[in-house]
């Protein structure tokens, strides 16, 4: 970066925030649109890392104004959170800008929420992108409540910018390679019973499929911990894998929304504390897979998931505007019940559906002979073969209702005609098949009164 | 487990999620939509779009009318509809990315160009529904304020995700189109200066002869005031010619400069430099070199306005080729990511998981590396980069230059008297483009070594190995096409993975060298498997794992997005039957015959029609199962009819479920005239077969009867089939005539599934050592039998007839690994006692 840029405001607060080893990120940003000084960097966090700083201050205002030029011309619709995204390869650097309106001093303003990486981190940012963007939406949702009121939407975006630092950080140092090495997962075993029961693996897998390929593993052995890590990414696709995290070995990383899988260990008391309303804003349902007591939960389907999700999320956002003081809550610590309705904390069931898919592949992926390219090829196949049928479950579906303008009525015909006749296989089938289509679920099961399938089955036989 | 500080407090909402009418109520700005999906439709379209399809604008910021929209891809207006372009160029231009200094920096008396990278940004206008990206670039302009002018291609879509998921390819498609555009933005801005250099030289010419007219003219000693302003002129251009010939040796020094862009792409783009060559056929290749002639023009004193001088477009900036050449760039990056995103998304992965799958890829698949399938709607732009451009192809860009622009740099010479020669022909293309090396040429590009499908074939005897399983290596239109792969867009080529896999199939140990004794005596496996059953001939062992090469490791990885081949050659009436590129084999010269064309010969379009034909099939024949269980169990189906266009589209349909098609679907004869051979039998395991009316019809048939115990036969006159009976269940879900499957595509990516699921258990019972090998010394070939036999029904569930189906199977999988034996017998051929049974609707 060259210098000549102009001083940064005096104005303008800045929170160094401290973290262990390399941070992929430079800075993150809030610049609003002053109606007459035009863009304002308002706040700056930075990294605090073993070098100096990457970025003077002055050129972080740079950029973040540079965010906002253009948006004079903004037409969104009220509320709504526009992302932005540069490749200046003329600075060297990649920024992400949410746009957004809010309240300031009792003025409409086009506000802005950047962070700023350096460009050679193109390839290690894009498969969380979306990660980061969906949970950097929410938190602006929230701040524009705060806005509204008058309050501080610093404290409010904080509770998000640095957990993203962290998780930016983390996924430096313990994500998942794009190609994993059969011969570090279970699947290398000379057993199936040699590093963990047959039946837990079938329904690790099993679900860890069911739940759109989704999991957390813990447990007290790392390496135990990792090697099932590795296992289930196996199903994952490249860029999935990218958002897949192993667990720290000396000490435990937090619960990070968003990832596909992620390996937590417990503590010194054989815990873990899974946070609620983290787990429920990941984008798909979870399976929890423990190692230690070779236990395997699930969420409730994709359906069910979204209307939780959504319903929390709206909770989550009154419970803000009702708030009559800005100590009343803080915007990351909301302790609050309402007559209402009571979560179901008992989020994580057992796996109700079996399936014969995976069962099949377990029993026999374990008789090629291991240390070969063998069981890898087998499982390219598996998964060919799953990706094949969610593609012609999602077309049958399309050609069925004429790309959703028509009811579906016919999943009973689907189940013999493409051979899902299986509550689980459908469940795994399906849960691919949202990933290619998101919606897919609510579409096909309706409202989330239908729980599974089988209900959907009962419900359509009438 | 769950952290109660979490706990939230839930509103109560009504069922339909909708707040009670409570004046604290969230208003809903500030809140979320209970359901994410607008109206719970997967496939309703994002956002509210007034566009129709996806497009690329490319706009630029006039110095005189400010951003402004220049053209789109495709350039229909109906696709663009109401969408206001004018208002979206100025949201995209309205804020310099490129924020560079350009002009006289201070302390330097010359103006500088300033060589700025490219910017990218993905914006967009949800109000509007459009999606962008947006690739900034600044072209060259001796006549533009600071001699830039910034411009921006864009490629507008309704689905943000699309664009973000795909922002790496999208961003590589864009900088290839801005490099190549940039490059001729270049030469042209380096042949214009040198004109002005002449102007301004022969302008200095005129001025100092009119100069010293005028001094002899006037009183010695005394200066007029006409010859003082002519010596401010004549200083004035005299400052002007130095400053050109500074510009001219900044642009020429382009090259030269650090890049800042870590992708780094000119050297990705040197690979394109045999694209287009001075000696091809191409006029504009030959123009090339020539050197333009120009007369230089007397540059009068004062220029025009800002505002009364027109400014050049888009097409006078860039010279032509390279104008034209990054049009079609654009419009293969257009084709390429127009379309639904789950598909695209969807191709990719398939692909990427099926080069992992060498093993088994020739069963039933197209290969990987070679045809990637597709609708055949979307080309392929690296295509266009570095393969011929003949049928739709756009033609091929011109080279990227990457050494300093050969300039006649004469010009950059002291000043010195006017040399008229200075002006013409600026730049040589010997000079100023590297020679590519071997390693840069790609065989494809090469006339030599482009391989071409043959429509002829060599009689083979019919005591002869058939050869037609694997060995032939002729290439074709497909392959010549689909060569784009080993473009630098898609580095993993295909003759990477060909190289690897033969490295792999050529490694065999001692125990695959024994297995394939087996082979010297059964001759053909397939053959003996389905007509001996489980009795057949011992199954081969395959010790060596598949997929050796460490290159193929990585190969799971999903690349930039292939665009599919067109159906070059294909008319789109015979596409229908998918046996278009099969010449009728007449009575006299059927041995000479061309080979059909199906399998890998056919793109993943002809495919899905073919699905139609065999969906159709499948609810029109009761017995549809019976004739799938015989292809699949490896026993020969002739299709006999007298309608020739009936069997096609017969064989077409069928021909999905033919095991190892070959690369050219030589497993598959479409139509016949003349009484098959045993030899022919033997080669092709699906045969349309005419019916004639002569006594040579009558003979043919009676061949036929002769050999019913090797083959079935299929009478599309009649209506009937004469197969042994099939009793399993492996094939059902495949032929179910009462399935509700509606369409041919939905139904050919059924039996895609299916059939890979019969390739995958074939692979296992393959690979699978034990099976194969004795465990103890003590163990004879009735053991291992046995153990096999246990194996497919207790472990599989198989009974003997589908049983048949993954023995033939598993051994193509074993013969294909392992290669054809170097000194193979001729192919004998087996039967079973089961007698035929004959079907009828």
């Amino acid at each position: 970066m060259s210098s000549g840029y102009p001083p940064q405001s005096p104005a303008v607060a800045k929170t160094e925030v401290p973290l262990d080893g390399e941070c992929p990120l430079l800075a993150a940003t809030f610049a609003y649109w002053d109606n007459i000084l035009g863009p304002r960097v308002r706040h700056i966090w930075a990294p605090r890392v073993d070098q100096s700083l990457l970025l003077s201050d002055g050129e972080i205002t740079f950029l973040a104004n540079h965010t906002l030029n253009g948006e004079i011309l903004r037409s969104a619709e009220c509320g709504a959170v526009d992302v932005k995204f540069f490749v200046l390869a003329e600075k060297g650097v990649i920024i992400v800008s949410l746009i957004f309106d809010g309240e300031l001093k009792g003025d409409k303003n086009t506000c802005a929420l950047s962070i700023i990486l350096p460009q050679t981190e193109l390839a290690f940012y894009l498969p969380l992108h979306a990660i980061c963007v969906e949970r950097f939406q929410h938190v602006i949702r929230k701040g524009r409540i705060w806005m509204q009121k008058g309050y501080n939407i610093i404290s409010v975006l904080s509770s998000e910018i640095l957990p993203i630092m962290e998780l930016l950080a983390s996924m430096k140092t313990h994500r998942v390679q794009e190609d994993i090495d059969i011969r570090d997962t279970v699947l290398n075993d000379d057993d199936i019973g040699d590093s963990c029961h047959e039946d837990f693996l079938h329904k690790a897998i099993s679900s860890h499929l069911q739940t759109c390929g989704c999991s957390m593993v813990v447990g007290s052995n790392p390496d135990k911990v990792n090697k099932m890590v590795r296992t289930l990414c196996l199903f994952l696709t490249p860029s999935e894998r990218k958002c897949s995290r192993l667990c720290k070995a000396d000490s435990s990383f937090k619960y990070e929304t968003g990832l596909f899988v992620q390996g937590l260990l417990k503590d010194s008391t054989g815990s873990f504390v899974l946070p609620f309303r983290q787990v429920l804003y990941s984008p798909y349902p979870t399976t929890h897979i423990d190692v230690d007591i070779n236990t395997v939960k699930q969420m409730p389907p994709c359906q069910e998931h979204t209307y939780n999700q959504r319903r929390y999320m709206r909770s989550e956002l009154s419970a803000l505007w009702r708030a009559v003081s800005e100590d009343d809550i803080a915007p990351d610590m909301i302790i609050h019940t309402d007559e209402g309705f009571t979560p179901d904390l008992n989020i994580f069931q057992d796996v109700m559906h079996r399936d014969t898919l995976v069962k099949s592949f377990i029993d026999e992926v374990f008789m090629l002979k291991p240390s070969l390219s063998l069981r890898s090829t087998y499982v390219t196949q598996f998964l060919l073969l799953i990706h094949r049928k969610a593609l012609t479950l999602l077309k049958y579906i399309e050609d069925e209702t004429q790309k959703g303008k028509k009811p579906f009525r016919s999943l009973r015909s689907l189940k013999a005609d493409l051979d899902l006749a299986v509550d689980g296989d459908l469940s795994i089938v399906m849960a691919l098949a949202e990933k290619l289509r998101a919606g897919l679920h609510s579409f096909v099961f309706g409202v989330p009164c239908y729980t599974s399938a089988q209900d959907r089955d009962v419900h359509m036989s009438f | 487990m769950i952290g109660s500080p979490d706990v939230v407090a839930l509103t109560r909402e009504d069922e339909n999620g909708e707040a009670n009418a409570d004046p604290l109520a969230l208003p809903d700005e500030f809140s979320v939509p209970l359901y994410p999906h607008a109206n719970s439709n997967p496939w309703a379209k994002t956002s509210y779009a007034k566009f129709t399809k996806d497009f690329i604008l490319i706009s630029e910021f006039s110095e005189q009318v400010g951003p402004q929209p220049l053209l789109t891809i495709p350039d229909d207006p109906t696709v663009c509809g109401t969408f206001d372009l004018n208002y979206f160029s100025l949201r995209i231009m309205s804020v310099d990315y490129q924020a560079s200094f350009v002009g006289h920096p201070p302390g330097s008396g010359y103006p500088r160009l300033s060589f700025v990278e490219d910017s990218r940004v993905v914006l967009g206008d949800s109000k509007e529904g459009a999606f962008a990206y947006v690739h900034h670039l600044t072209l060259y302009d001796l006549e533009a304020r600071g001699f830039v002018r910034p411009f921006c291609m864009a490629y507008v879509s309704a689905d943000e995700r699309k664009i973000m998921m795909q922002f790496e390819e999208l961003s590589q498609r864009f900088s290839q189109a801005s490099e190549c555009l940039k490059t001729g933005n270049r030469r042209a801005f380096a042949k214009e200066l040198q004109r002005k250099l002449q102007d301004l030289e022969y302008t200095r010419l005129v001025l100092r002869k009119e100069e010293g007219l005028q001094r002899e003219a006037a009183p010695p000693g005394i200066y007029s005031s006409q010859v003082v302003e002519k010596a401010n002129e004549l200083a004035n251009v005299e400052k002007s010619i130095y400053e050109h010939r500074d510009l001219l040796r900044q642009i020429s020094s382009y090259p030269g400069r650090p890049r800042r862009d870590p992708q780094d792409l000119l050297e990705k783009y040197a690979t394109l430099d045999h694209a287009l060559r001075p000696d091809g056929p191409g006029a504009a290749g030959r123009a090339w070199g020539r050197r333009a002639s120009y007369t230089p023009q007397l540059i009068k004193a004062k220029s025009p306005k800002c505002f009364d001088k027109r400014l050049k477009t888009l097409s006078e900036l860039s010279e032509s080729r390279f104008h034209a050449a990054t049009l079609d760039l654009l419009r293969g990056t257009e084709r390429l990511f127009s379309g639904d995103l789950c598909y695209q998304y969807s191709r990719r992965l398939d692909r990427a998981l099926r080069r992992k799958q060498q093993a088994t890829n020739f069963l039933f698949e197209e290969d990987p590396g070679e045809d990637v399938g597709g609708d055949g709607v979307t080309a392929r732009p690296a295509c266009a980069l570095s393969h011929a451009g003949d049928g739709p192809w756009p033609p091929r860009p011109p080279p990227i230059v990457l050494c300093p622009l050969a300039l006649e740099l004469d010009a950059l010479r002291p000043p010195g008297p006017l040399d008229p020669a200075a002006g013409g022909g600026p730049l040589r293309p010997g000079r100023s483009r590297p020679e590519s090396s071997p390693s840069d040429r790609t065989p494809e590009t090469s006339e030599d070594t482009k391989c071409s499908f043959s429509s002829e074939r060599s009689a083979e005897g019919p005591g002869r190995q058939s050869t037609s399983e694997g060995t032939e290596t002729t290439g074709g239109e497909d392959e010549a096409e689909n060569g784009g792969d080993r473009t630098p867009a898609s580095p993993q080529g295909a003759p990477a993975l060909q190289t690897d896999l033969e490295a792999a199939l050529g490694q065999m140990d001692a125990a695959c060298c024994m297995a394939q004794d087996a082979f010297l005596y059964e001759g053909s496996l397939g053959d003996a498997a389905s007509d001996a059953g489980l009795d057949g001939p011992p199954a081969t062992v395959v010790s060596q794992e598949p997929q050796a090469s460490p290159a193929l490791q990585g190969a799971y990885a999903v690349g930039p997005p292939q665009a599919e081949p067109p159906a070059v050659g294909l008319g789109g009436g015979a596409a229908d039957d998918g046996s278009d590129r099969t010449v009728s084999a007449s009575a006299g010269s059927d041995r000479a015959g061309s080979p059909p064309c199906y399998g890998g010969g056919v793109t993943l379009r002809q495919r899905k029609r073919a699905g139609q034909g065999a969906l159709r099939f499948v609810r029109q024949y009761p017995f549809a199962l019976q004739a799938l269980w015989c292809l699949l169990s490896g026993r020969t189906l002739v299709v006999l009819g007298s309608d020739e266009a009936r069997v096609r589209r017969m064989v077409s349909a069928l021909a999905l479920f033919v095991p190892g098609p070959g690369p050219r679907g030589e497993r598959v004869q479409a139509w016949l005239s003349c009484t098959p051979s045993l030899a022919d039998l033997h080669r092709w395991k699906l045969i349309g077969l005419q019916r004639l009316a002569s006594p040579l019809g009558s003979s043919g048939l009676h061949s036929l009867t002769r050999y019913s115990r090797y083959l079935s036969v299929l009478d599309a006159d009649q209506k009937t089939l004469r197969c042994p009976p099939y009793r399993g269940t492996l094939l059902a879900n495949m032929a179910d005539h009462r399935t509700s499957l509606r369409r041919g595509s939905t139904y050919f990516l059924h039996v895609q599934s299916a059939l890979g699921g019969l390739a995958s258990k074939a692979f296992l019972l393959a690979f699978t050592h034990h099976l194969h090998l004795p465990v103890g010394p003590g163990e004879g070939p009735e053991a291992v039998e046995a153990r096999r036999r246990g194996f497919l029904q207790e472990q599989l569930g198989l009974g003997p007839q589908d049983g048949q189906v993954l023995l033939y199977l598993s051994g193509l999988v074993t013969q294909h690994y392992l290669g054809p034996p170097p000194d193979a017998a001729p192919p004998a051929f087996s039967f079973g006692y089961t007698a035929s049974l004959l079907y009828k609707i």
